[in-house]
């Protein structure tokens, strides 16, 4: 069972962040005429703040009209769901059979080095973090990874440094 | 030879409703819609052989002809799109180019069922899979392919909802998946009751893979003998093979079902990478157990795979070169089934970390004989399991200590790892 980094700390929203909580409000009416879009409104949260606050939860349960608890327990289950501040750029880099043969551990590996993070953490700039992933579907150009949901592969070291230059020159 | 499920894969932008009507898109529909029962339809598809691709392999027309037949309303159909296998990556590959003809598929099911509703779920990480379902679903309502009153067919009527999954591989086994589109954990439900009297919100479902649905469009078009005919011996129909690995060119194949291994491995993907040899290969994703060189002219297809102790699986086949270290290829799948345990069951929940702890022993050297015996011993726990995660997740480890014996006793010798076994 995955037990992941930052589960058991809760991690509340910011005072600045709070009026964002009215945004989020507006995004979940759309959702309330759709009965099981628990993970909708997830996702809905997570794209305002970055991640799932406490406070997000409690009024995903008042609008949808679900216990809190059932909330928080769908949020817990899901891999993609972050329960604190996530990067603007968040690198998922599969760890399964078929880019394990291929060379994915070292492409993760210079990724963190050039970093200076370990899996899990932001750099301090809030533009990068890595993450060590199960098989994404994309076998066909291991070793792969996921930068959000954009795909690149096949991946070497070097063009792991590569993609971390564009994606700074993006940002700016 | 003929393609049903890739066959528009080489089209001008494949996944647009207008390329996917050039090609002689949702003509099967009109057939369908002007020709035929629901009955027809189904009786057709059980006809053609056509089975389940996802892995179980489930005769397709009597999953939709069980559907009809329970009462209860409104039934539905789900796709499911939650491809999530290691090595396994053709949904992927069907949603990203060829979207309209899965949609065309399901909705020829969605009239075999007399289903109102539906739902597409595909995986959470399959970002521009979901952006072209979406524009697939929109254009397919604005064309009049979904909704009200299909294609003039007065009383037909199908919704279809868009969904996504967060991470999760559990979630492709179906009662979970049920859970997931109903905004819960994706835990597995108690089976019996199945899924064709009680799915989706309690009601009569079919749920089929996105290859699956796929196929019924040139079932329709070219009838059941001809997709009978397809396969290699008893087997009906193609299979979207595919290949990862080290492998010289990893990539999909549609090729006849019950292609061997060596066929895929040699004439597809070009042999194994950098002109070495091959030590091993799995032939259907991580659930699978390897199989070894001896083996590489057996057909891949469920029967056969069955009898060498393995299974079909999803037709992702990962080839082994002889650098690998199998034992590290057992504590990779380890791993894999240890991170996607959803916890619900003891025996999958402690059954997984545990094969983890006895493959990490001997890959490190500190495994003993007994271990080898202690896998078997787990496994057979583990197949107290709630549902076909924990089942199956001991198997590739125990199959693969069986058949590369050579490379666990080897660790457990401090001796290195030999290059083949066979």
């Amino acid at each position: 069972m995955a037990i992941h980094s930052g589960a058991t700390k809760r991690q509340t929203l910011a005072p600045e962040d709070k009026p964002k909580l009215d945004e989020l409000r507006a995004k979940l009416d759309d959702l309330k005429s759709d009965p099981g879009s628990t993970l909708e409104a997830l996702y809905a949260a997570q794209a305002v703040f970055s991640y799932v606050p406490p406070e997000a939860v409690t009024l995903i349960a008042e609008e949808l009209g679900l216990p809190e608890s059932e909330v928080f327990g769908v949020l817990t289950f899901y891999t993609m769901f972050h329960r604190k501040p996530s990067a603007k750029y968040v690198l998922r880099v599969c760890r399964d059979l078929s880019c394990h043969l291929s060379g994915a551990p070292t492409v993760l590996k210079a990724l963190n080095e050039a970093l200076g993070t370990r899996v899990g953490e932001t750099t301090d700039d809030g533009l990068f973090e890595t993450e060590s992933v199960s098989c994404l579907g994309l076998c066909d150009l291991q070793p792969a990874l996921l930068v959000n949901l954009e795909q690149h592969g096949p991946m070497s070291p070097d063009d792991a440094m590569k993609l971390l230059e564009e994606l700074r020159g993006r940002s700016t | 030879m003929e393609l049903v499920v890739t066959r528009n894969f080489g089209n001008a932008e494949s996944w647009t409703l207008e390329s996917y009507r050039n090609a002689g898109g949702y003509q099967s529909l009109q057939r369908v819609l002007r020709d035929m029962t629901p009955e027809e339809v189904s009786d057709l598809v059980k006809a053609s052989g056509l089975s389940g691709r996802g892995g179980a392999f489930f005769p397709t027309g009597l999953k939709w002809e069980f559907v009809r037949k329970d009462p209860k309303t409104p039934r539905y159909v789900v796709v499911n799109g939650d491809e999530s296998e290691p090595g396994t990556y053709v949904n992927r590959h069907s949603l990203e180019l060829d979207p309209h003809l899965m949609l065309e598929g399901m909705i020829i099911a969605a009239f075999a069922c007399n289903a109102e509703r539906g739902y597409v779920y595909i995986r959470g990480e399959y970002g521009l899979a979901h952006e072209r379902a979406q524009t697939a679903i929109q254009d397919a309502y604005d064309a009049g392919y979904l909704g009200s009153d299909i294609m003039g067919k007065s009383g037909f009527n199908f919704d279809v909802v868009f969904r996504r999954g967060a991470g999760a591989y559990i979630v492709g086994e179906e009662t979970a998946l049920f859970n997931s589109l109903e905004g819960k954990r994706g835990n597995p439900r108690f089976k019996p009751p199945f899924p064709t009297n009680v799915g989706v919100w309690g009601l009569p479902t079919a749920i089929n893979n996105v290859e699956t649905l796929s196929a019924a469009p040139a079932i329709i078009e070219n009838g059941a003998d001809w997709f009978q005919g397809l396969g290699r011996g008893d087997t009906a129909g193609t299979k979207m093979y595919c290949l990862s690995g080290h492998v010289t060119k990893p990539g999909v194949h549609e090729l006849p079902m019950g292609i061997t291994a060596r066929e895929l491995i040699y004439d597809h993907g070009d042999g194994v990478a950098g002109g070495r040899q091959l030590k091993g290969f799995k032939p259907g994703g991580a659930s699978s157990a390897p199989l070894t060189p001896a083996e590489l002219d057996a057909p891949l297809e469920p029967k056969s795979m069955g009898e060498l102790g393995t299974i079909m699986g999803t037709g992702g086949v990962v080839v082994f070169d002889d650098t690998t270290d199998m034992v590290d290829v057992a504590y990779r799948d380890a791993l894999f089934f240890e991170e996607e345990s959803c916890g619900f069951c003891i025996p999958c929940r402690e059954g997984t970390p545990n094969l983890v702890q006895i493959c990490e022993r001997i890959l490190h050297g500190q495994g003993t004989m007994d271990d080898l015996d202690l896998l078997d011993e787990l496994g057979t726990s583990m197949m107290a399991s709630f549902c076909g995660l924990g089942q199956f997740a001991h198997q590739p480890v125990r199959g693969n200590a069986r058949r590369f014996r050579a490379d666990f006793e080897a660790h457990i010798r401090g001796e290195p790892v030999p290059p083949t076994t066979s």
